[in-house]
């Protein structure tokens, strides 16, 4: 029985066998192949793991590492913006932030009740509603202090935590408010030079999340901050004083372009960015368009010297007012007489800056005012500009009155910047808020009127201070020069007879301009010791006075009494037949 | 060949016992440079949050306050400053021989030569 058994199972084994191996294989060596292959095999294996293990062991340290990286997620850093001393005006302050993982917590009201009896100020129905819903990663309270954190840690509530975020502190509050702009609570730059380092490549850092405090460069300004202190604590008295709506000024170093410091009162606290959204606290100086009034005088008059055609001996018939269609241009200090060029600037004559200006012609009027940059938007490192108002259709009636600053309206600062350009040696500079050299300026820099015209612009400017309209901005020592400007406000669409905006432009010192100054009252009333004027020259100039007095030590003008007059100083350094 | 084994298994023990110890010693030092970090970061918080505290502490506001309150200092006039060589030259101190009598000196009449002290050197103005 067993026999014909084993005899079938050989009969099949060995037919299994030449199915799978054929005929004439010996298994012996077979087995010794797989063995050699299963050896090979498991060889690999565990040098991977080995290889694996070695790899592991030298790159461990990273661990630390990673966990602080968790830590710093949301930790958008910014770099520290510094005045052009160093001076710190706005800096990152790490602050602690509660969150929760709703998911994780175990008993919702329990956890509700303790928050807020350490963060009384937390509303309970909003945490409740937060805590129970079904996300992930719910914010809690933003930018709370180490003490409460401790408190927190303490209570030990499962599925809530911390994170570090940056805070953004701003030192200087207010006083320097227009330039630096703020922030938003996950440190985005919403206006001034934060949303400008946004734009420099700052926000696709924090999109990636590689923001982080090492690699971030303090950016530093051209702002000087006891300068800028200084103006804004002046004009803050003036506003009091002149119970003006508003008050603005700027110092720009007219060699390099730099805004050194720029106030617009009033302003805003940048640690409290609700404020910045009234409209009042608007930056007037770039975001506001002015008629600029007399300040632009000295523009028609250094175009009319530049062009040649008018020297400082021409005279313009002042006698009779202008007459213009239905329009008819008075002078404010009238003479009713035949003025020279020095005395038009002088007694800032309307009449006769209109005739200057008609005399070449409306497009030669319009080319300089825009090589001058007087008619396109300027833009500048502030996010905030404004397009000047310029006349659709320029007829003469607009040359006419643009060449005493009325029917253009423009941003100051742009004005700053003609001006800067006309006493400087006649190079346009684009105004910069941050720290420029001279070099740099000078590769900036468009010549836009001859060298000896600047000449004579600094001479008119300095005349002016000594006998014209800016004779209470004769700080001694320090060869003041200026235009005052008056304009009337437009109310309703005509010019309003009492409402006005009073500005005054100062270079000093005036034979070799370093830097300059433009006062604007927005608004000012007459007093008793003004005999109520309310022109520039009774508000804006003494003003101006007391600003440069108080910041030329600063700025380091050191203050000189052997200066000739005006005229001589002309004589000296010009060689213009008069 | 049973020698060589226990040579080998001892090498072994051996090498397995350093390999623990460097490893050991790696995750001290991991760990202390992991430490070291977080100091270092705390640190240089701490740093951000105090030269905060001082940029608010030296704003020229509160300087202007404090100097308001507590000093009788006057804003400085542009004719209160002058170079320094426009300055002129200091008299020269004399010194008295030291066995005279400086109150006699002083009541004797006065001799008539007084060329010790050079007069102030005027400078163009």
């Amino acid at each position: 029985m067993n026999e014909p058994k084993r005899h079938t199972e050989n009969r099949w084994q060995r037919l299994l066998r030449s199915l799978l191996y054929g005929h004439d294989v010996d298994r012996n060596v077979k087995a010794k192949a797989r063995l050699g292959l299963a050896i090979v095999a498991f060889a690999g294996i565990f040098s991977i793991i080995a290889l694996r293990l070695v790899m592991f062991a030298t790159t461990s340290e990273g661990h630390g590492g990673r966990r602080s990286v968790t830590q710093d997620a949301v930790a958008t850093a910014r770099p520290d913006i510094l005045d052009r001393n160093g001076e710190i005006l706005a800096t990152d302050v790490k602050t602690p932030s509660l969150f929760a993982e709703p998911r994780k917590i175990i008993d919702v009201d329990e956890a509700v009740e303790l928050l807020t009896a350490v963060l009384p100020d937390l509303d309970t129905n909003e945490v409740r509603e937060r805590l129970s819903s079904k996300r992930g990663f719910v914010w809690l309270k933003r930018e709370i202090t180490p003490s409460q954190q401790q408190e927190i840690h303490r209570l030990g509530i499962p599925g809530v935590g911390f994170l570090t975020e940056n805070k953004r502190i701003y030192p200087n509050g207010a006083v320097v408010s227009h330039e630096i702009g703020h922030v938003n609570i996950d440190n985005q730059g919403i206006a001034g030079i934060e949303k400008w380092l946004d734009g420099q490549g700052l926000a696709a850092l924090h999109m990636a999340g590689l923001a982080t405090d090492q690699l971030q460069r303090p950016v530093n300004l051209a702002l000087d901050l006891r300068v800028q202190y200084a103006l804004r604590d002046e004009l803050i008295a003036a506003r009091d004083k002149y119970k003006a709506k508003a008050s603005a000024g700027v110092i720009a170093d007219v060699n390099t372009g730099e805004i050194i410091a720029m106030v617009s009162e009033p302003d805003f606290d940048p640690n409290n960015p609700r404020e910045a959204t009234d409209p009042n606290r608007l930056n007037r100086l770039t975001t506001g368009v002015y008629e600029m009034g007399s300040t632009f005088k000295a523009l028609t008059l250094a175009m009319a010297l530049d062009s040649g055609r008018v020297s400082l001996s021409s005279s313009f018939d002042a006698r009779m007012p202008l007459r213009y269609g239905k329009f008819e241009i008075h002078d404010f200090h009238a003479q009713k007489r035949v003025l020279s060029v020095p005395e038009i600037f002088t007694y800032s004559s309307n009449i006769g800056t209109a005739r200057m200006a008609l005399s070449l012609g409306v497009e030669y009027h319009k080319a300089f005012l825009k090589k001058l940059g007087q008619l396109d938007r300027l833009r500048t490192e502030l996010p905030e500009s404004a397009e000047p108002l310029v006349p659709k259709h320029w007829g003469e009636l607009n040359t006419v009155t643009i060449a005493f600053g009325h029917g253009l309206s423009v941003a100051p600062l742009q004005a700053v910047m003609g001006i800067s350009a006309l006493v400087n040696g006649g190079k346009m500079i684009p105004p910069t808020f941050l720290k420029r050299n001279q070099a740099e300026a000078e590769q900036l820099a468009q010549r836009v009127i001859k060298p000896e015209t600047a000449e004579k612009m600094r001479y008119l400017m300095r005349l002016n201070v000594e006998k014209g309209t800016a004779t209470r901005a004769n700080v001694a020592g320090y060869y003041v020069g200026g235009k005052t400007g008056t304009s009337d406000k437009v109310v309703g669409g005509r010019y309003s007879k009492t409402k006005v905006l009073t500005s005054f432009t100062a270079i000093l010192p005036s034979d070799k301009p370093r830097y300059l100054l433009l006062i604007m009252l927005d608004e000012p009333q007459g007093l008793p010791e003004t005999h109520g004027f309310t022109t520039s020259g009774w508000n804006a100039v003494p003003v101006g006075a007391q600003v440069i007095e108080r910041v030329a030590p600063l700025l380091d003008v050191p203050p000189r009494f052997d200066l000739p007059k005006a005229d001589q100083m002309l004589l000296v350094s010009a060689k213009e037949p008069r | 060949m049973r020698l060589l084994n226990i040579l080998v298994i001892g090498a072994l023990i051996l090498a397995a016992s350093f390999v623990y110890k460097i490893k050991f010693d790696s995750t001290l030092q991991a760990e202390r440079v992991a430490k070291l970090r977080g100091e270092l970061r705390r640190e240089r918080n701490a740093i951000a949050v105090l030269r905060a505290e001082w940029a608010k502490l030296d704003t020229p506001g509160r300087i202007q306050g404090l100097a308001d309150r507590h000093l009788a200092l006057q804003p400085v006039r542009s004719t209160q400053i002058d170079k320094l060589d426009r300055l002129p030259e200091r008299p020269a101190v004399v010194v008295p021989s030291p066995g005279a009598d400086p109150i006699g000196a002083m009541l004797a009449p006065a001799p008539d030569t007084t060329g010790s002290v050079s007069p102030p050197r005027r400078r163009p103005q």
